[in-house]
């Protein structure tokens, strides 16, 4: 069986057939990283693609931020971020927040679950091809991590104004940014594609 | 453990799927895995390159020049544009954050304009420059797309968050919607460069020198 693959940074095609558990193959003339094999790389990203979901859900449930100045209140849900630049006359920029920061993540995760659970449990689905195409061509589109990092900025930026209050959404957001990180990374483009191909093969 | 076998996939007439890394014949048009669209090298690499950075090059000037948020205080509305943010933080003390910006919002995307344009240029004079520090030049470029959106994010969020009846509110600025273009259009132009262009050139090079 071929075991080659052609390195994305510089096109030099590297033998990344006899890894161990746990080892990964960098390219040897440029440095790109090429794949990593973990034996239980399927039931990591489940782990970490569940607790995304269910901190997901938590995140959509309460309160994201509050801000209070001179007796006034306003509250807003994780929702309601990209819901009012739309109202000041910015659809463009409210869906991209909106598709950036919940969208798409959520779609990812979604498939993530449907790809995972059938290649752990080693069964081929004719849907699992589309589903790991759409996945690899969206998560560099996700932006959870950066809108953390948006959110810390803000509260910086008006704390001198008002009094600001973290609402258990911002934290459940937090934690699914985390999440979402490590499932995305953990699973291994190469490796994934290769066993679908096989599963697919003993399938035929 | 990996064994360098000194080839290159456009070598042996293979060209590798983006998507799901497969090795097939240069000759298909599509991956005979998952379907995708397969080229030896991406197609029209430098010319799309250039065509989406010479956009956001003009997309970048209104980014700076109007508003990428408007504060209304008690019926005084007042604007601000990314580099007078930075400013105004460094005036109410929160050097940090001021630095997150100025890092994010203005070096980032300058830098990333920059490298682009040298790695594009370099690609087509056929530079024998050290492509494995090139190589690493377009990963960061790559790495560090998305982290310019911080100020986009933190205009959606304070203009969701702050509005207290007349008393403070805050209002996107045009600004934010073209910023939110440059960032986009540089991560496409990121994605439409070839990486392995840098290294075709030491390729030609070592074909002349066993021809000659």
């Amino acid at each position: 069986m071929n075991k080659e693959m052609a390195c994305h940074g510089c096109d030099l095609l590297v033998d990344v057939g006899g890894l161990k558990d746990g080892e990964s193959a960098s390219c040897p003339r440029c440095g790109h990283f090429l794949t990593k094999y973990r034996s239980d790389s399927y039931s990591r990203v489940l782990a970490y693609t569940m607790a995304g979901l269910i901190l997901l859900f938590m995140a959509n449930s309460y309160s994201f931020l509050s801000f209070s100045s001179s007796g006034l209140e306003s509250v807003i849900t994780l929702r309601q971020t990209p819901g009012a630049v739309w109202e000041y006359g910015m659809p463009e920029v409210a869906i991209m927040v909106a598709a950036f920061i919940i969208v798409i993540p959520t779609v990812v995760l979604v498939l993530l679950l449907a790809l995972c659970l059938p290649l752990e449990r080693g069964i081929y689905r004719p849907w699992l091809a589309p589903i790991a195409k759409a996945i690899f061509m969206s998560q560099n589109w996700a932006m959870v991590e950066v809108f953390i990092i948006g959110v810390i900025v803000s509260l910086v930026k008006i704390a001198a104004m008002a009094t600001v209050v973290l609402g258990i959404s911002f934290w459940a957001y937090a934690g699914f940014s985390i999440c979402f990180t490590l499932a995305v990374a953990t699973l291994d483009r190469y490796q994934c594609w290769e066993r679908i191909e096989e599963l697919g093969a003993a399938q035929a | 453990m990996t064994a360098e076998t000194a080839e290159t996939a456009a070598s042996r007439n293979l060209a590798t799927c983006h998507i799901c890394c497969k090795l097939a014949s240069a000759e298909l048009h599509h991956c005979p895995r998952c379907g995708s669209a397969m080229h030896l090298r991406k197609s029209d690499s430098i010319q799309r390159t250039l065509a989406l950075l010479f956009t956001a090059c003009l997309l970048y000037i209104p980014a700076n020049l109007y508003p990428i948020m408007i504060t209304e205080q008690l019926g005084k509305a007042e604007g601000s544009t990314i580099l007078g943010g930075v400013v105004l933080l460094i005036h109410h003390g929160s050097i940090p954050i001021a630095l997150v910006i100025f890092l994010f919002s203005v070096m980032v995307p300058i830098g990333k304009l920059m490298s682009m344009f040298y790695l594009v240029w370099t690609v087509e004079r056929h530079s024998k420059l050290s492509p494995r520090q090139r190589t690493v030049m377009y990963q960061v470029t790559e790495f560090v797309g998305k982290w310019s959106m911080v100020d986009v994010f933190v205009v959606a969020i304070l203009v969701a968050l702050v509005h207290l009846g007349g008393l403070l509110e805050i209002k996107p600025g045009i600004a934010a919607l073209s910023f939110a273009g440059v960032v986009i259009v540089t991560m496409i132009a990121a994605e439409s460069f070839d990486a392995r262009l840098i290294w075709d050139n030491m390729e030609e090079e070592n074909s002349d020198d066993t021809t000659s």
